[in-house]
């Protein structure tokens, strides 16, 4: 009992330092780094300590500070309690759907059998969106309570996109779960050991239009209308300073590692090597005993996973970096008119092959 | 000159998928990335001076302007090591904001060849607009616009120079004494 608690206050803790300790504020340096890379500049290299810039990335820990000392300002008739609760609950649903993505498959260390992940629910995609759909809360209630024009508008487009971008979000997952035949974020991990059973493969279509359903959700370019620079000032989160803009802020990355971890999970094989299967690893590192051979394929799973993760956070960076803005009657033409009849097909395509095949 | 941007332009079934365009967008920017992550490498090997980037760190590295840029406007000193300025007044006269400011004297023979000498020439770099009207204006290749465009201070009266801090030797406005021989040559003064 007490050991099952211990393994999963680790497993707890192991996803908020890779989230909120190492992907949040390494983000942040990424993006800028990144961009400079891709648009033949240098990028962020001035904040140092000691004459040591380390490529620029103490600007995360200068970002940091300048956050924590800044003023935190609220507007002159702004509901006060909505205007603090509203980056906490944009914040809270971005981590806690990372307590059903799981990280690594079934391993047996001294005996004991660990799941990597924290709750292996039965309804773990459906949670997943449950609670994605949550933070929505929170961007509108930012909008409304700022008494500011520039963050309604950026609230109320906040609100529509996200509406009308989960209906195909949604559907396109039903196209999953009718090949895998589970709602299990770990079964449908599991389902992919084999290279050919990878969600690319038998979902193809669904996989793009996931992927640009859930950078719609995330509400990045070319989705980012609802906060706009040129358009809306900085739409929803305009009236925020100091850690409050930062708990925004750390919410749009932290999705953004989530939406890389549900597309490897759903798409891309989880934390399966093409063509290594746990078994052959286990059996390479049978002199090791079991315990060994176990830990050794936890952590190439683990690593395996968090490098497709970090390819997906790459992939997404270059979307970002070269796409332009979508005009709002573009986004919800492309919402409506395209995405979800092609979801729709879809799933109609995906259940007639099923039932072909069966 | 008036033109027409063609707002209605016709896409090819093609290009309107809009998803094989959006992979080639991609495969431009991501191109760049690894060409620029991978040309860091000699950089930091030592064996190459530069990254293939024109990015110059400011402070530290600066580039050389060209001969036709229009910094702060300095008086030329010639090989004797007297002005060239004989405090004609005309620069003044054709300052459109009014910051030069002559105080002429009478040559008592060692500071000119001519019977005049600016006893004081400052200008107020607060009120200069940079314009090279002043240069364009003096007849005996005295003002010219140095490439020096770091003037910023603390204190307004500090803007104010003197003849000797706006004094630069003629050797060091060799190409900008070429510059405006060639353009104001041109125009027959």
């Amino acid at each position: 009992m007490i050991v099952d608690l211990l393994i999963t206050l680790v497993k707890i803790l192991f996803i908020l330092a890779i989230t909120v300790g190492f992907f949040a504020p390494v983000l942040t340096w990424v993006e800028r780094k990144q961009s400079a890379v891709m648009q033949d500049r240098i990028g962020a290299n001035r904040a140092d300590i000691l004459g040591f810039t380390a490529l620029g990335l103490f600007h995360a820990v200068a970002d940091a500070l300048k956050m924590f000392t800044k003023e935190d300002f609220i507007p002159q008739g702004a509901n006060k309690v909505l205007h603090t609760l509203s980056p906490i609950l944009a914040l809270i649903p971005a981590i806690v759907t990372f307590s059903v993505v799981p990280f690594g498959g079934e391993y047996t260390l001294f005996g004991k059998k660990v799941n990597l992940v924290i709750s292996d629910l039965n309804v773990g995609l459906l949670f997943v969106f449950a609670i994605a759909s949550l933070s929505t809360y929170g961007y509108v209630i930012a909008g409304w309570s700022s008494n500011n024009n520039w963050s309604l508008l950026g609230s109320m487009r906040t609100s529509s996109q996200m509406i009308s971008y989960e209906v195909t979000m949604g559907l396109t997952i039903i196209g999953v779960l009718m090949v895998y035949g589970t709602l299990k974020l770990t079964e449908i991990g599991a389902a992919q050991e084999n290279f050919f059973h990878w969600g690319i493969f038998l979902q193809p279509l669904g996989f793009f239009m996931f992927l640009a359903a859930s950078i719609a959700e995330n509400k990045r370019i070319p989705f980012d209308n609802p906060e706009a620079e040129s358009e809306l000032v900085a739409g929803y989160f305009t009236e925020y300073s100091g850690l409050k803009f930062g708990m925004f802020f750390m919410a749009e990355f932290i999705e953004m590692v989530t939406i890389a971890a549900l597309v490897t999970i759903l798409f891309f094989g989880g934390w399966h090597f093409p063509f290594v299967s746990t078994a052959a690893l286990l059996s390479v590192f049978e002199f090791l005993g079991a315990t060994g051979a176990n830990l050794v394929a936890m952590l190439f799973h683990v690593g395996v996973f968090f490098a497709k993760v970090a390819f997906f956070i790459w992939f997404q960076m270059t979307v970002r970096w070269t796409l332009p803005r979508f005009r709002y009657d573009q986004i919800m033409k492309l919402g409506w008119k395209i995405l979800l009849p092609l979801s729709l097909a879809n799933v109609v395509v995906t259940g007639l092959v099923l039932l072909a095949v069966s | 000159m008036a033109y027409y941007v063609d707002r209605n332009v016709k896409m090819t079934w093609w290009e309107r998928i809009y998803l094989p365009e959006i992979l080639r967008g991609m495969y431009i920017t991501s191109r760049h990335f690894f060409l620029n992550l991978f040309g860091f490498i000699p950089f930091f090997l030592g064996t190459s001076k530069r990254r293939k980037i024109f990015t110059v760190y400011y402070p530290e590295e600066t580039v050389k302007y060209p001969a036709a840029y229009r910094g702060r406007p300095v008086l030329a000193i010639n090989e004797q090591g007297r002005p060239n300025c004989v405090a004609c007044g005309l620069c003044e006269a054709a300052c459109p904001a009014y910051c030069i400011d002559i105080v002429p004297a009478e040559n008592s023979g060692k500071q000119n060849e001519v019977e005049r000498w600016p006893k004081e020439f400052t200008i107020d770099y607060a009120v200069c607009i940079f314009c090279g009207f002043c240069e364009e204006a003096c007849p005996e290749e005295a003002i010219f616009m140095s490439d020096n465009c770091e003037i910023s201070m603390l204190d307004r009266k500090d803007m104010k120079y003197n003849l000797q801090q706006l004094s630069v030797p003629i050797a060091q406005l060799k190409d900008r004494l070429e510059f405006t021989r060639k353009m104001y040559g041109k125009w027959n003064y």
